[in-house]
């Protein structure tokens, strides 16, 4: 369960994991590089897809730092604990 | 019971619904609301409903924000679309909610520049890169989403992108909630709360429902296991006498929430007076305007808006199935006129509508056959 298909209620696959907008999409993604001056981080899931990620909320983070990430913007974060496909 | 595949046990879960008669009353009926739309998906996809003993009935709460978009605000988000040099953005669930004379993917097919989104930062993101563009973001969601597309206007302004402007339908769990509760006659016995919602603001969040209107909430995760023991949570507490936040999501969710989430909320948002629900009516203080300190990337400031209150369409129920009234397939157009693929009503448009869902998942399945384990 991980990830967010963003073009879900688009294309009218209504089997799709889930809906950003109401955050049941929120993905651990686990922290490769960060950018801490612009509060930003990249990140991986577990399917290897990546995305820059909005730290502001969660603080100074570190590479293999898990975060839940939702629309972007990482929500929570578990220092140095493995990010693990669909764990939410 | 950290990782996915253990929260997907169908052995623990069918162990779990073992336990549930015993907490019973007999002949007592106990109706359970899952406040999120996440929730609903998981019940629905996961046949949770299959699981549960005679006399414990799941009820779909008002908590996915597509479906509870009235279809005015859609027509702001096209009114701004269609104008010249316009680019809105906005998340792939909101592309299809129909409108009163259309849906967002229909104004793209007819010309205007209407791009699908992960995140606000995205949106920003096309603001730089388009500078000679108006960049427009249609911002919904609950708590979980607010904190996104403040720090994005946060940025916005910092960076000073005075292309970029949020239209802001942002809404709060607690006015719906206790709108439902004051509403006479609901037959709520407890409340499944939501998780990702709580990350934000904390379970604490959620104590006015045991003090005000002495129910049960158990904050949940979004694992049919987390579900179904969720569900045995309220069990519990009701068979006690108990009426308690609880939180089940511990793994996520804090009792204070995330401050700094909710700090950039207070400095970006500020309450409205009233906000239009989809089949809830107005609600006062239920949603977030942008605040005056922002207001320069207010998208309501800089354009001109319908802004019309638009009555739903008459033959959708969705208002019945967001309070809890009737089930979808109750619906008189459920299945027939309304499908995934053509919805009259928001609660078939997005995956995490209870119309939806059921339509996916829930019809398609026998009673009796569980899916767990799958």
């Amino acid at each position: 369960m991980s990830g967010a298909d963003p073009s879900c209620g688009a294309t009218g696959d209504v089997h799709a994991e889930g809906c950003v907008t109401c955050g049941d999409a929120a993905a651990w993604m686990r922290v490769v590089t960060v950018d801490a001056p612009n509060a930003l981080a990249r990140c991986v899931d577990d399917g290897g897809r990546g995305e820059t990620v909005a730290t502001e909320l969660v603080g100074a983070v570190a590479p293999d730092d898990a975060l839940l990430v939702h629309a972007g913007t990482a929500i929570h974060r578990e220092a140095g604990a493995p990010a693990q496909r669909g764990l939410r | 019971m950290k990782f996915a595949h253990e929260f997907r046990d169908g052995d623990l879960g069918r162990a779990l619904a073992a336990e549930l008669p015993s907490l019973l009353e007999p002949g007592r009926t106990y109706k359970l609301m899952e406040v999120c739309g996440g929730h609903t998906h998981t019940i629905y996809r996961y046949a949770i409903e299959a699981l549960l003993p005679d006399g414990v009935e799941l009820v779909h709460g008002p908590g996915c924000p597509v479906c509870v978009l009235p279809m005015g605000r859609v027509d702001d988000g096209i009114a701004i679309a269609r104008r010249p040099g316009v680019i809105l953005t906005c998340f792939g669930d909101m592309m299809r909610v129909p409108g009163s004379k259309g849906s967002l993917q229909e104004a793209r097919s007819l010309g205007a520049d209407v791009r699908m989104v992960y995140s606000p930062l995205d949106a920003l993101r096309i603001a730089r890169e388009n500078p000679d563009r108006e960049v427009v973001f249609f911002a919904l969601g609950f708590e979980t989403t607010a904190p996104s597309t403040a720090l994005t206007l946060m940025r916005a302004r910092r960076e000073r992108v005075r292309n970029f402007s949020c239209l802001c339908n942002h809404v709060l769990i607690e006015p719906p909630l206790r709108a439902l509760l004051d509403a006479p006659g609901l037959q709520i016995d407890g409340f499944i709360g939501p998780g990702h919602v709580a990350t934000v603001i904390g379970a604490r969040a959620f104590g006015f429902v045991p003090r005000d209107y002495a129910r049960p909430v158990v904050v949940s995760g979004f694992e049919p296991l987390d579900v179904m023991q969720s569900i045995q949570m309220l069990l519990v507490q009701l068979a006690d006498g108990r009426r308690e936040v609880e939180n089940q999501y511990r793994r996520v969710v804090s009792w204070e929430g995330n401050p700094r989430a909710q700090a950039a909320m207070d400095e970006v948002f500020s309450p409205r007076e009233q906000f239009e629900w989809r089949g809830l009516g107005s609600i006062a203080h239920s949603a977030l305007r942008i605040s005056d300190a922002y207001a320069e990337h207010d998208a309501e400031n800089r354009f001109a808006l319908p802004g019309a209150q638009l009555a739903d369409p008459r033959e959708c129920q969705c208002g019945e199935v967001l309070r809890g009234e009737i089930k979808p397939w109750e619906c008189r157009v459920f299945g027939t006129a309304c499908t995934p693929e053509r919805a009259i009503g928001a609660c078939m448009v997005s995956p995490e509508g209870a119309c939806a869902a059921y339509y996916s998942y829930g019809r398609h399945q026998p009673v009796g056959e569980a899916g767990l384990s799958r």
